[in-house]
């Protein structure tokens, strides 16, 4: 866990790709939203596996959102269950529900429905804020950060020499 | 490329098959975990299996040693089963249906004795059955011993004691009250001063007018003074003679009491043929209601296997996932198929007597989508003791507000063996051996229960097993019981599931009745006689007292009355002289 934490860290610090981070949080928030053993989340494992989005941020972002999962299920429970029940999709559902592969996904679950929904709805906005807000970190943050007595003293330490060392080695930034 | 890296997709293929290989390797330990935990969570007692194996090819689960504690004798297992082996339809799997094809259970075995206690802690929330039990417990044997009378009255209280207790105190008082009343009362001495009065008004001479006026006067203050105090007399006498009438009734009813608790020991203790109009309630009852009980609590257990919770939101059906969170949301089908169906098992169980084959149709909690019952049939094969068993019926849920279920059980030439009819003391008596048919029929509409049933029993040997030990009446009916060789015992159940009453009859009854009614009737005159004589003896002494006390206020009154009488004859001599004095020398 702490691995994974400086590692965001790293990459936050780094030159990786906000678009990268964004993604790897939108793809931890769809399963991590939604039942993970759910044949669509099949999908998003190949998606984050094969795009050069980053591993750690979605490790990361798939315990947070799996551990929101359980207070917002509630809300994910009436959201699927309002669209379900709504009278004008019912052609569309029952067209899905007699579909092998769509039965298997589970689809007609308020749970899965709602999840889904929920975090395919956030997934655009999310990606841009947090775009946003790496570039924002970067820029002013980071900078400030570097610039600090603290952060100052620290690097002049052993420990920090030990640690950039070590990162080298092991091919961090 | 710079978003894309090849690398992960070979990375994916390997953690997919990774998953894959481990489904397999823990998919038999998965589904054996599943089904003792629902197992368990249904029937409220430990669901254990040995081994679960799911074979792909063909597609089919297989598993072995599956044993189903019994919840209310937790050291015994309701069932056991040696082997289960279903076949799966695998293109329904894929639409999330669970349909078996077939199910073969063999090797099943009742009610078999287990290692380890199958309770679990969870506090089971069982729904009280108003039992018939309780009454068939309360219900005894009528004795036929003539009880001892001292014995009896030592433990039960007389209420003619209490009576004559509580009246001779009310008379007492009466008594104290009267003899302070009548000294408040004009006595002789005071009656013979008026006398004396009148004696020398009549023998004095007035002389002048003045005397005569003067005499006249003391003649009319006599007479004001003597009137006043005779009221008094009469008061008091009217009174007592009230109050004598009303302790003479309760004396009547006092005199009655004896009688009154004679009667109500009789009713009590008296021997009575009655109890054995029942009989047959007596021998058969408590098992009956026994049986009843059983199979009531595993008809609920069924409830959640017969019908699943359904219910409609915005109008359409959801049904809560067998697993998993939320609600499944249902829409028309083109090919409608229950969620889980066993569309035919094959059930092989051993009994004592030797093997039950049949089959169960139709297994599901959606019947309203198969648009089917569950239909079942047994029947004995080659049985011990058993010339023929059949049991066959069907659980309709197919419309849930009209849900009908049935059973049909048939049983022909079933050899009974030293089955305790009655276990009381005083009249143990066994049913040594017989061969029974029973007919039976079950319906449970909804809530509503309704069963018959007729057992005939033929070559009938019935008995004590301690003869000697009896006394005459008791002798008389084991010998009676003897001679008995066929009976029929009918039985009807009614009410709802939760609170039925239990009827029994049997041409038994009457048999019973009729044979020690001469007898005990005997023995109950007998017995009359002896509990008159200690009443009599307790409450005599008691009887006569009260009356010597009510005698007592009879003397008080014959006082009044004798004042009464010495005043009024006073009074008119008062009126004679008075009118002598007033005769005036004109």
């Amino acid at each position: 866990m702490l691995r994974a934490i400086v590692s965001l860290l790293k990459t936050l610090n780094s030159e990786t790709e906000p678009g990268q981070i964004s993604l790897a949080l939108c793809f931890s928030m769809i399963v991590g939203f939604t039942p993970v053993f759910s044949l669509h989340n099949l999908l998003v494992f190949l998606l984050v596996l094969v795009l050069r989005v980053n591993l750690s941020t979605f490790i990361l972002g798939l315990i947070l959102f799996s551990g929101v999962a359980y207070l917002l299920d509630p809300i994910f429970h009436l959201i699927g269950l309002a669209v379900l029940t709504s009278s004008g999709l019912e052609g569309l559902w029952t067209a899905f529900y007699n579909m092998t592969l769509l039965r298997l996904a589970k689809f007609n679950n308020s749970i899965v429905m709602g999840s889904f929904l929920f975090s395919l709805v956030l997934f655009a906005p999310l990606y841009f804020i947090a775009n946003k807000i790496i570039m924002q970190y970067r820029e002013y943050v980071l900078a400030w950060v570097q610039k600090t007595r603290i952060m100052q003293a620290f690097k002049a330490t052993k420990l920090y020499n030990v640690f950039a060392t070590y990162s080298q080695l092991r091919g961090g930034v | 490329m710079k978003w894309i890296r090849w690398q992960g997709l070979i990375t994916f293929v390997v953690l997919l098959l990774f998953v894959i290989v481990a489904w397999f390797l823990f998919v038999d330990v998965a589904v054996k975990k599943i089904i003792e935990s629902k197992g368990t969570k249904l029937v409220k007692a430990k669901v254990e299996l040995a081994d679960a194996d799911l074979s792909i090819f063909p597609l089919g689960l297989f598993l072995t040693g599956l044993e189903v504690a019994n919840p209310d004798a937790p050291m015994t297992n309701a069932f056991q089963v040696d082997r289960v082996a279903l076949s799966l339809e695998g293109a329904k799997l894929l639409r999330r249906k669970v349909i078996f094809k077939e199910m073969t259970l063999e090797g099943v075995k009742l009610n078999t004795p287990r290692k380890t206690s199958g309770a679990i802690s969870e506090k089971r929330s069982r729904i009280p059955v108003v039992s018939k039990e309780s009454s068939e417990e309360k219900m005894k044997w009528p004795s036929f011993k003539i009880p001892d009378v001292k014995e009896i009255l030592q433990k039960e209280k007389l209420q003619s004691l209490e009576l004559i207790a509580s009246f001779r105190g009310d008379l007492q008082t009466e008594k104290e009250k009267w003899q302070s009343r009548l000294a408040q009362l004009p006595d002789k001495n005071k009656l013979g001063e008026y006398q004396k009065k009148i004696n020398r008004l009549k023998s004095g001479k007035q002389r002048g007018l003045e005397g005569i006026l003067g005499g006249a006067r003391e003649v009319l203050t006599l007479q004001k003074e003597l009137s006043r105090d005779l009221d008094l007399i009469k008061t008091a006498q009217k009174e007592l003679g009230q109050n004598m009438t009303s302790l003479r009734k309760r004396m009547a009813e006092v005199k009655k009491a004896p009688q009154e608790d004679l009667r109500r020991l009789k009713e009590k203790y008296s021997p009575s043929p009655e109890g054995l109009a029942n009989a047959s309630r007596l021998f058969f009852g408590k098992k009956v209601g026994n049986w009843t009980e059983t199979f009531l609590n595993w008809y609920k257990k069924l409830g959640p296997i017969l019908e699943r919770v359904k219910e409609r939101k915005h109008g359409r059906e959801v049904v809560k996932p067998t697993r998993g969170k939320g609600v499944d949301v249902r829409f028309k089908e083109q090919e409608a198929y229950p969620d889980f169906l066993i569309q035919i098992a094959h059930v092989a169980i051993e009994i004592p007597a030797g093997l039950v084959k049949g089959q169960v149709r139709n297994i599901t909690p959606d019947q309203d989508i198969l648009g089917a019952p569950l239909m079942y049939e047994v029947a004995g094969v080659n049985l011990t003791g058993i010339a023929s068993l059949k049991i066959d019926g069907s659980l309709n849920h197919v419309d849930p507000f009209s849900a009908k279920d049935t059973a049909n059980i048939l049983i022909r030439g079933y050899d009974v063996s030293d089955m305790d009819l009655s276990s009381d003391a005083e009249l143990p008596i066994v049913l040594k051996r017989a061969t029974a048919d029973l007919e039976a029929r079950v319906t449970i509409a909804g809530e509503t229960l309704k069963a018959n049933s007729l057992i005939v029993l033929k070559s009938v040997n019935m008995g004590t097993p301690n003869e000697e030990d009896t006394n005459s009446l008791m002798k008389a009916l084991f010998s009676v019981i003897s001679d008995i060789k066929a009976f029929d015992l009918k039985s009807e159940i009614s009410g709802t599931i939760q609170d039925y009453d239990l009827k029994l009859s049997s041409n038994l009854d009457n048999v019973l009745k009729d044979a020690v009614k001469k007898q005990v009737k005997a023995q109950a005159v007998q017995f009359e006689k002896r509990l008159l004589l200690v009443i009599q003896e307790k409450v005599g002494g008691s009887m006569a007292d009260l009356e010597t006390t009510i005698g007592g206020l009879g003397s008080i009154g014959s006082e009044l009355m004798a004042r009464s009488h010495f005043g009024d004859e006073l009074f008119k001599r008062s009126r004679k002289s008075g009118s002598g004095a007033m005769k005036l020398p004109l």
